[in-house]
């Protein structure tokens, strides 16, 4: 197995699975973690990110195909999403070729597609984690907007507003820090998320207000 | 045509041998000689296979949680067959997916069958045609498939039927969908 990448929760390697190019998310243990807790809170997130990666994907929203698990290693074996840019990527290089009138434009209709998938997510009481644009791929031609989202390591089943307010503040932040100007697409995303998720939006919206006042964590005072 | 053995991933000192038998004359007959004991190998209902991907995928869980000793059926046959269903009721699974004995098509797992002498008690056994595996689809029922692994329309409109399927097998024993 060829290491790709790693980040500080697990390293990604590249491999073949039975004749499909596939992807091993090897979750290595933390020594300065004690070993029973270091052992629990990894086996909790792999099983987490299979779950909702499988919710997410049945609700209609295209995530990676798990092809196999194992739990003894934490290893989860996955499709390689052939043919894909991050959003992150996307959004750069439209940002850099065009004028900034033209590259809103542009990234409007994704900015939609963002939305209108989150909103989904979150009506299934989903929450992702950790929404970056680079946890976000664009599959095939970037315009068609195939949108699949990844990396669900860090994701719950939770029906709070607060939660789902709080993902939408990580990806505000996540947007505009690494892309200037996006402000307006953030907007965009937000009427998309609104439409898709008709029910519960008007509260995950009135915690978003609250959480960019106060930030991400709650203040524990009193 | 011959039986195909494949090398399995995680473990590269196992293998899987499948074969795809079509025009099957004594389903009840060789049904019989793996429940009593003449040969260990799994039957599965083709109908209830789309790809023999999937069939790969659910042998390659069994052999791991053989190896690993977390097997939930008694030998590394019946949980080929387990692993396959969505269901985590054993006799279920059996019914829904194993061989059975009116059937004229059948496809065949023998795990670990080193020196090939399993696979050819299988094919002196079977009176049938032994068939390219990938002709599978060919019997494949999908309405049922869809059903008994609960896959909505919603999630085809984002994936295909195998990938459906294939998810459902690798994480059974985290999600219940």
């Amino acid at each position: 197995m060829e290491l790709w990448k790693q980040g500080a929760e697990a390293k990604i390697h590249k491999t073949d699975f039975y004749g499909k190019p596939c992807i091993v998310k090897e979750r290595f243990s933390k020594s300065y973690r004690h070993p029973i807790l270091d052992k629990s809170l990894t086996a909790q997130r792999v099983k987490s990110e299979i779950r909702a990666m499988l919710r997410c994907r049945m609700s209609g929203i295209l995530t990676p195909t798990v092809y196999f698990v194992n739990m003894d290693s934490s290893c989860i074996y996955m499709e390689e999403m052939l043919d894909s840019v991050t959003v992150r990527d996307y959004i750069q290089s439209v940002q850099s070729s065009k004028t900034a009138v033209e590259a809103i434009e542009t990234l409007t209709p994704l900015a939609n597609t963002i939305g209108h998938t989150l909103g989904i997510m979150h009506k299934q009481n989903i929450v992702h984690g950790d929404l970056t644009t680079s946890n976000m791929l664009l599959q095939g031609d970037p315009s068609n907007n195939r949108l699949c989202l990844i990396d669900f390591g860090l994701s719950f089943f939770e029906n709070l507003s607060e939660d789902k307010g709080v993902d939408l503040y990580v990806l505000e932040r996540a947007l505009i820090s690494t892309h200037p100007n996006t402000e307006k697409l953030f907007n965009v995303i937000l009427e998309a998320y609104c439409k898709s998720n008709d029910t519960g939006s008007k509260d995950v919206i009135a915690k978003l207000e609250e959480v960019r006042m106060r930030g991400r964590k709650r203040t524990m005072v009193g | 045509m011959a039986a195909k053995v494949i090398q399995c991933g995680p473990y590269p000192e196992c293998n899987m041998t499948l074969m795809l038998f079509s025009n099957v004359l004594n389903a009840a007959e060789v049904r019989k000689c793996v429940m009593g004991g003449e040969f260990e190998a799994a039957l599965l209902k083709t109908s209830m296979i789309l790809e023999p991907f999937q069939v790969i995928v659910a042998a390659n869980r069994a052999i791991h949680l053989h190896r690993i000793k977390k097997m939930m059926t008694k030998n590394v046959h019946s949980e080929v067959l387990f692993s396959l269903s969505p269901s985590k009721n054993i006799s279920d699974s059996f019914r829904k997916f194993g061989l059975a004995d009116n059937e004229t098509s059948m496809f065949v797992v023998i795990v670990n069958d080193t020196d090939g002498s399993t696979c050819q008690a299988v094919i002196d056994r079977v009176k049938g045609q032994l068939t390219d595996i990938t002709d599978v689809g060919k019997y494949s029922d999908l309405p049922t498939i869809q059903k008994v692994y609960k896959i909505s329309e919603t999630e085809l409109s984002v994936c295909s039927a195998v990938d459906a399927v294939v998810s459902r097998i690798s994480s059974k024993d985290i999600v219940t969908v």
